[in-house]
């Protein structure tokens, strides 16, 4: 049964793409309100999130959220679990707002009739009615980014992934997506490599080479993180290919 | 599940873009374009069911009147065209195009889909093409023959595209090409 | 070019979508039904009048939209002209400028989504013959978001291949297309798993 207070849990588990260990014998319980997860380009993090949103299953250990298993019961998951893609050209699905909208909620077992409804409703109450029939190319990326959110917050899950929230978009774009996360009552889990947007995380986890590097508040491991990414930013250790 | 209407959304998107190429070399009301090079490719990647499927998405689209066929035309204006057999056989062409690919497991993958293209997208598709464009034009079935010969260069092009473009497909992202999984 | 949708409602824009999918298809078999010339140029004549309520501009532009098949008319005409059979040739030629001016119409005075919508209420009652009307209906649709995306990479690379090189792309942008569709795919797999529970 879905438990909410339970959180996320992640027991031993690893995750091999291709022939490449991406995540080995990682274990965590998320349980807190707004958690940041930290770590450089390849380091691991997006598996993490894409473990956690259910769209990919461990090779070895488990994984739940609010006691469900993501990748199994996929019902449950829609509940209980939104993913906000780093770029929205991958997470749109229809050639109009309106059907994008209505999509998730049909999916959780609304007509389609309601589900439009709903979609609708939810673009007046945002001062966008006139997007509805809009087609997704004439949105700007930003504009584009504020559908994928609200189409995932009309599903109304419990726990929101934010894969990279902020990368790309312009300054008053970026303040006002933080201010409206700000605002969510949901639990959050946001992954970046960018230090600044999860200084106001409850807790900071840094993971490199799909291992925890450091785990504790912000102001204990945004530090840490920060002077070892200076460190190796002095040497040129991007001249090392993978595997 | 998921890959699957994926992968058949994003061909037939793939095979109306190709549409778009410009290329109208005509012959006999038919004109020569990288759409069938879609078609082949879609039945040599996807395999036999899904190459099909995609296709038959892509004739959906063409039901609803948009303009994706190459040269902007929609299934209605083919209708009563020499063209319509070579449409409505596009799905065949695609389904046997990938089942031939997930036979000849013999030869390697590039050669395999080009022979298979050859199977599928020259004879099979000739096979429905020509007797409708023969009915259509009011001609025998060797006088159609006879002018269909100018598409062999074209589609032999073609195929040997199909046959190379699979092969390095399946090398730029293995496991992609499903008619081999 | 695949939303031709026009912003003025006229009476034909309030025409059920199901009623003129349902219309293209009859004219479909009503033009396969008479080989006269004569009553074909009325029916293609009385198209033209159907286009009238949509305003002076667009009536006078379907000439111009009609001008697209040029080719095909060139090929087909001069095939009968060399035949000696020119009516035949009128014929086709009719059936073919006038479906393709009906589905035109259909386009510009229906939303496509309403057009899928209708689509899919006539293919429900195949439902239970086995047949995944839902999932037809995602498929038509993604593709139909998908195509201008896979248009802008093609132009995107054409563009990218232009910077750095003096000769045409042209069928090397075949494998890079296809690369992009495919990886376009995963991404759509994943964000179609995101929000929903196919099985």
């Amino acid at each position: 049964m879905a438990d909410p207070s339970s959180g996320i849990e992640i027991a031993a588990a690893s995750v091999v793409l291709g022939d490449r260990p991406v995540l080995t014998g990682l274990s965590l319980r998320l349980t807190e309100r707004r958690i940041g997860i930290l770590g450089r380009n390849g380091s691991g993090k997006t598996t993490l999130l894409r473990l956690i949103a259910g769209l990919i299953a461990p090779q070895t250990g488990t994984v739940r959220v609010d006691g469900f298993d993501p990748f199994a019961d996929r019902r449950a998951a829609l509940a209980g679990i939104g993913i906000l893609f780093q770029n929205p050209d991958h997470q749109i699905l229809f050639p109009t707002v309106e059907e994008e909208l209505a999509f998730g909620l049909a999916q959780q077992g609304l007509s389609q009739s309601e589900a439009l409804a709903r979609a609708n409703a939810a673009l007046a109450s945002e001062a966008r009615a006139h997007w509805a029939k809009a087609p997704v190319t004439s949105l700007s990326q930003g504009q584009r980014h504020y559908l994928c959110l609200m189409a995932v917050l009309l599903m109304a899950p419990r726990t929101i992934l934010l894969d990279e929230p902020l990368a790309g978009l312009d300054l008053p774009t970026q303040a006002r997506l933080a201010r409206r996360f700000a605002a969510l009552p949901q639990r959050l889990v946001t992954i970046t490599h960018d230090p600044a947007s999860v200084g106001d995380c409850d807790r900071v986890i840094w993971l490199d080479a799909g291992r925890i590097a450091a785990d504790g508040p912000p102001s204990r491991v945004i530090p840490l993180y920060t002077a070892e990414m200076a460190r190796i930013g002095a040497t040129d250790a991007d001249a090392d290919l993978a595997g | 599940m998921e890959r699957s209407l994926a992968h058949i959304a994003l061909f037939a998107a793939l095979i109306s873009v190709l549409g778009f190429l410009p290329r109208i070399d005509m012959v006999a009301g038919v004109p020569i374009t990288f759409q069938s090079f879609g078609v082949m490719l879609a039945g040599a990647v996807l395999g036999a069911r899904k190459g099909a499927l995609a296709v038959l998405v892509f004739i959906g689209l063409l039901a609803l009147g948009l303009p994706l066929l190459s040269g902007g035309a929609n299934l209605w204006s083919v209708l009563y065209t020499p063209r319509i057999g070579y449409v409505l056989g596009f799905p065949v062409a695609a389904y046997v195009t990938g089942w031939l690919t997930q036979r000849l497991t013999a030869l390697p993958l590039t050669f395999a889909a080009g022979v298979a293209a050859v199977g599928g997208g020259m004879i099979v598709l000739y096979t429905i093409g020509i007797p409708v464009a023969a009915y259509m034009n009011d001609l025998t079935l060797a006088e159609t023959a006879a002018g269909a010969v100018a598409f062999l260069p074209g589609d032999m092009i073609k195929a040997i595209a199909t046959g190379l473009v699979t092969g390095q497909l399946a090398r730029m992202r293995p496991g992609v090409v499903q008619s081999r999984a | 070019m695949l939303t031709l949708t026009l912003p003025v409602e006229t009476a034909l824009h309030r025409v059920s979508a199901a009623a003129k999918l349902a219309g293209i298809a009859g004219l479909g078999v009503i033009l396969g039904l008479t080989a006269d010339p004569v009553l074909l140029a009325a029916v293609f004549a009385g198209l033209w009048l159907a286009y009238l309520p949509l305003g002076p501009v667009e009536a006078a532009r379907l000439p111009r939209r009609l001008w697209l098949l040029w080719p095909f008319v060139l090929v087909i005409g001069g095939w009968h002209l060399v035949r000696g059979t020119p009516e035949a040739g009128l014929v086709v030629i009719l059936r073919m400028l006038t479906m393709f001016g009906a589905a035109t119409l259909m386009l510009l005075t229906t939303r496509f989504d309403a057009l899928l919508a209708a689509f899919s209420s006539l293919l429900r009652p195949l439902e239970r013959l086995g047949l995944p009307v839902n999932r037809i209906a995602l498929a038509l649709a993604m593709a139909v978001r998908f195509i201008p995306v896979l248009t802008q990479r093609a132009s995107d690379l054409a563009e990218a291949w232009r910077a750095r090189s003096a000769r045409k792309a042209r069928h090397r942008l075949l494998v890079p297309l296809a690369i992009a569709a495919l990886d376009e795919a995963d991404h759509a797999a994943e964000a179609l798993r995101a929000r929903s529970a196919l099985v």
